[in-house]
């Protein structure tokens, strides 16, 4: 899970700005209820956002998966450990361009486009929180500094 | 190659060897060849390097296989180990796939403990194992709640060119087809597994794989959204993403991995898993060819 989130934001934080200097993440569960990969990726990008890190978009993460012939999105642990399929998507929401794609369970190749869609729905939905909580800081943070 | 003092006109012009120019733009040089739809090697962007699967090759094991895909060398070998089962599944045995690349295969390993690399190409092959249900581990059980067979399967990366994630899994599917187990006698809790003669179907028995999934990789080089199948060493190391199909023999997907490299990627997803699902057809027939 690690090497996800690595390989997820090494094309997105802007590392030419901090040459010679390394970015260390440290991500600590402290509760599972199934999407531990998707609320990592959230955290992260919204710990990066607070550092003051330089990056070219948000990255937002969802999961989708098909349950009893309907797709579903944001999978809880209980629909998780059933035996259905369940696909995590890791998007840039300005571009909608995928990162990460992740699934490994069994899937038809028909229903793998539905599920992926639906969790591109999903990263824009989840996109638009963490772009209100940005917002409402910084204005929070602003607001302080002016006092 | 230094230039001549400033009073001359005309320097000479700098002129590189091909490797030279490897080493010093890799980018470039692979570009060189992408712009006329080949690699350095001189495949086309989607084919595959050939492939050959040698089975029982470690005679000491239960079950060995041994796969080249190109540069790309590895040995799998399959230990049954008569071992108490795990808590939670007093009936079923279990499988430990372990992945072990060392500076034996290149110079970019260090020896010491098991690199991120090989963490993760373990991780995934375990992960495959246990989702498809290739095996039914209740199989496995000699007497419930007492005995199981555990079964290690080692994978050792003899030669390293690239595409580590694609070998291993099918070195480890060859090898589980291969093993061949002595069947055990249980009494007043001693297992015996005894018998100096050769292994056949009355005192032996094979494995049952429900399914076989293989994986297919391809590199992403984001800059110019080319896709490769099968990078070898210098291709993986300029490109920027990769994607990883993995399909069983009925052309369901089991696995589907796209990390590094931003990308729009329904168009490119499908494509690769149509071209998965060919190679996929192929390897099989390379591993039923020799068994």
């Amino acid at each position: 899970m690690a090497s996800f989130v690595k390989q997820t934001f090494e094309p997105v934080v802007s590392t030419n700005l901090y040459p010679r200097s390394q970015i260390d993440i440290y991500l600590q569960v402290i509760q599972q209820d199934g999407g531990m990969l998707q609320a990592c990726i959230n955290a992260a990008t919204l710990a990066l956002i607070d550092a003051g890190i330089a990056m070219t978009d948000y990255v937002c993460a969802c999961t989708a998966g098909w349950i009893e012939r309907e797709a579903a999105i944001d999978l809880n642990y209980i629909e998780e450990s059933s035996d259905t399929s369940e696909v995590t998507i890791a998007m840039l929401p300005k571009s909608g361009k995928v990162t990460l794609a992740q699934m490994e369970s069994r899937l038809h190749v028909d229903k793998l486009e539905e599920v992926l869609s639906l969790a591109g729905e999903g990263c824009k939905q989840i996109h638009q929180v963490l772009d209100k909580t940005i917002r409402d800081r910084a204005e929070d943070l602003a607001r302080k500094m002016a006092a | 190659m230094a230039s001549e003092p400033t009073n001359l006109a005309i320097s000479p012009a700098f002129t590189f060897s091909a490797s030279t120019f490897q080493k010093l733009h890799p980018l470039e040089y692979f570009r060189k060849f992408a712009s006329q739809g080949v690699r350095p090697d001189g495949r086309l962007l989607s084919s595959f390097r050939p492939t050959t699967v040698h089975y029982g090759v470690i005679t000491t094991a239960d079950g060995s296989a041994m796969v080249r895909m190109g540069g790309t060398t590895v040995v799998c070998g399959v230990k049954a180990e008569v071992a108490e089962p795990r808590l939670h599944a007093p009936d079923q045995g279990y499988l430990v796939p372990n992945v072990e690349l060392s500076p034996i295969c290149s110079s970019a390993f260090r020896p010491g403990a098991p690199s991120e690399q090989a963490q993760v190409v373990s991780e995934q092959i375990h992960r495959v194992l246990q989702e498809s249900k290739v095996l039914d581990l209740k199989e496995l059980c000699i007497e419930e709640g007492k005995a199981v067979w555990s079964l290690w399967v080692d994978v050792v990366c003899v030669s390293y060119d690239g595409n580590i994630c694609d070998a291993a899994l099918t070195s480890v599917m060859a090898a589980l087809s291969n093993v061949r187990i002595r069947k055990p006698t249980y009494e007043e809790g001693v297992v015996k597994v005894a018998g100096v003669d050769l292994l056949d179907d009355e005192n032996s028995f094979r494995l049952n794989l429900a399914r076989t999934p293989l994986s297919v990789s391809f590199a992403l080089l984001d800059t110019d959204l080319i896709l490769l199948a099968d990078p070898n060493s210098a291709e993986e190391s300029i490109s920027q993403g990769q994607i990883v199909i993995t399909l069983d023999e009925t052309g369901q997907l089991c696995a589907v991995s796209k990390v590094g490299a931003a990308s729009s990627s329904q168009q490119l997803l499908k494509q690769c898993i149509e071209r998965a699902r060919e190679r996929s057809q192929e390897l099989r027939r390379i591993m039923n060819q020799e068994q």
